[in-house]
């Protein structure tokens, strides 16, 4: 009797969490299948026709493509930069004796404590006047922001994969040395294969970030390097806001981050070190 | 085949000495056993052979090279730790083969040596297997097999068999000699455990505080200990000690009174084994009272209050003393140790 009412509840409880999840996004969904006309009539969970037309709008304007492009590169270098220094960094604050390895660990954490916004006028004049040679500077550039999104993402990093680290018994490394491998062959085949699951996790979060990020690319970037958040925001105009071409825009926006998540979403593998050594 | 030799190896950590000067010489094809409790500095000695541990001073030299400023892959040296240290996202077959891949062997060079290394300690049907599908002896059997299987000049042994149950140690135990006499490699093996020192080693050498205490055989360290350390840690009752001072040769203490002992006057520690002794009628050397009977299957130990002394004697499974009864034993002359109670040296007659 208990056990059924517990499953019941369980079941509520799950349901209504998922709908309170899902719901924005189904509206969303919803808006961007609908006329302008349509969006200020009476509000209806089931559409009763479908209008493709915000999405040919939006998709035939080439900035949409563009920044689409520059999102796609700028999330996905940040991950790969992030992890592989990440990686690289875990593993020597883990493993080495390092002189004031805590401090380290601190003062990078110290970047994740203020607000984002705090820095911004500091990273504007190093992207503007600091970082200049002659005409070139890190303004509206892609690595402008994969770096300065690095910035923001590495201790965060650091701190989930040394976590990681420190669960691979160091005995692998040295059973690996012993039998021949030297200091990066340890890396590579012994520490990234069991760091797999944190790198997975550190992958998608730092992607996400640099993907739904909006206010340093609003503000470092101009035209050429500018990302998909600062598009969307675009359909906010002082004469209106052009909801339905917003709502599928952002529905496709929603498309790579959902994909890049299930392509990830695998290697979460929980316990992979069980059986490495004797607890 | 290749010998060991370490000349003055130091290590310290920190503020403490983990080892103090150690010269050894470990011969070729030699199966030594580095004995003693926990922080004596054996896993420290073995880890400085190996590399994984750098010597503070000192020189480790293998056949005659030195070796001390080398890292791990260019000793040719194999390992087997204490707790297996299998790599887990690996199969059977890639953590036998791994200092094969790492070494650029071909794939289908490396499974010959694999089947060979798996075949030798009966892993065959297992090569597919992760190490979390197999029991705690088969995972120590895949460590094996992976030391083995690039035919290492040292083979370093860990306390591979802590982790296993008493009744697959006995049979793992066997199997480790069987192997290192079949492969005739220089081996190194460190155990707390002294029945596996014993049984193993073609020497044994026992260690305390960072430093050696003896070197020898397994008989040598058993019935000729250099020191108290030595005589207190081997054997199984430990040996027994009775405190007392020698005056005019003659060894006294409550209740024990031994004549012929070597040495000057003065305070010294009478040693003999449980095995040694023998129940007198009457009085005998040694004279006390039951404290406990102890009944093991195949003996009894009979620990007597000497006293303020308490020794631990063997008889027959069928004497059953009781308790709190006086008793006497003799132990013959032969088997008696003196050793100088301050510095717990052995005196020698």
């Amino acid at each position: 009797m208990d056990s059924t009412r517990g499953r019941w509840s369980g079941f509520i409880i799950w349901t209504g969490l998922t709908i309170v999840t899902l719901l924005p996004i189904y509206w969303m969904v919803l808006v961007s299948l609908r006329r302008r006309v349509d969006l200020f009539g009476n509000p209806s969970l089931i559409p009763d026709r479908i209008f493709w037309g915000n999405y040919a709008e939006v998709l035939a304007d080439d900035r949409f493509q563009r920044f689409m492009i520059n999102s796609l590169i700028v999330a996905t270098s940040n991950a790969v930069l992030v992890c592989t220094l990440g990686l690289l960094g875990a593993y020597a604050m883990s493993r080495f004796k390092l002189t004031g390895k805590n401090n380290i660990f601190f003062w990078t954490l110290t970047n994740r404590m203020a607000p984002p916004a705090a820095f911004l006028i500091a990273y504007f004049l190093l992207f503007t006047v600091v970082f200049r040679v002659g005409d070139v500077t890190m303004l509206d550039t892609r690595i402008g922001l994969i770096l300065v999104y690095c910035v923001f993402n590495l201790p965060f990093a650091l701190w989930l994969l040394q976590g990681i680290i420190d669960g691979i018994p160091k005995e692998l490394d040295e059973a690996a040395m012993v039998d021949g491998a030297s200091l990066w062959q340890v890396l590579w085949t012994v520490i990234l294969p069991l760091a797999k699951p944190g790198l997975a996790v550190t992958a998608i979060l730092t992607w996400v970030f640099a993907w739904n990020e909006y206010l340093l690319a609003a503000t470092l970037t101009r035209t050429e390097a500018r990302t998909i958040t600062t598009f969307l925001a675009e359909f906010v105009t002082v004469t209106g806001t052009n909801w339905g071409a917003m709502a599928a825009a952002a529905t496709m926006t929603l498309l790579p981050a959902v994909i890049f998540l299930a392509l990830v979403q695998r290697h979460i593998v929980a316990g992979l070190t069980f059986g490495a050594v004797k607890e | 085949m290749v010998s060991v030799a370490l000349r003055s190896v130091s290590k310290v950590w920190d503020e403490t000495v983990a080892l103090k000067a150690l010269d050894l010489d470990v011969h070729e094809g030699e199966f030594l056993v580095l004995l003693g409790p926990s922080g004596c500095g054996k896993s420290t000695t073995m880890r400085i052979i190996a590399g994984l541990e750098s010597a503070t001073s000192g020189q480790v030299l293998l056949d005659g090279q030195d070796v001390t400023n080398q890292p791990p892959r260019d000793r040719n040296v194999a390992m087997v730790f204490q707790n297996y240290a299998l790599y887990p996202h690996m199969t059977v077959e890639e953590n036998i083969g791994y200092p094969l891949r790492i070494a650029g062997v071909r794939k289908p060079d490396r499974a010959a040596h694999i089947r060979k290394a798996a075949e030798r300690v009966d892993l065959l049907d297992l090569l597919r297997r992760r190490p979390k599908q197999l029991s705690g002896g088969q995972r120590q059997r895949v460590a094996l097999a992976r030391a083995l299987v690039r035919d290492p000049s040292v083979f370093l042994l860990d306390e591979p068999l802590s982790n296993l149950d008493a009744k697959l140690r006995v049979a793992m135990r066997a199997e480790i000699k069987h192997l290192q006499r079949q492969l005739g490699v220089t081996t190194i093996y460190v155990t707390h455990d002294q029945i596996e020192a014993m049984t193993l080693a073609d020497r044994v050498v026992v260690m305390n505080k960072g430093e050696m205490q003896q070197i020898g055989t397994p008989d040598d360290i058993y019935d000729d200990a250099e020191n108290l350390f030595v005589a207190g840690f081997i054997g199984s009752p430990p040996m027994n000690f009775i405190e007392g001072a020698v005056e005019a040769g003659t060894f006294a203490s409550d209740g024990v009174r031994v004549q012929g002992a070597p040495g000057h006057d003065g305070s010294v520690t009478l040693g003999f084994r449980a095995e040694d002794a023998r129940l007198a009628d009457g009085t005998g050397m040694i004279a006390g009272h039951v404290f406990d009977v102890e009944p093991t299957g195949d003996a009894t130990l009979i620990v007597v209050q000497i006293g303020s002394n308490r020794a631990t004697f063997r008889a027959d499974k069928r004497t059953r003393p009781t308790i709190g009864d006086p008793i006497a034993f003799d132990v013959p002359p032969g088997e008696v140790r003196y050793f100088d109670t301050a510095t717990g040296q052995r005196i020698r007659a």
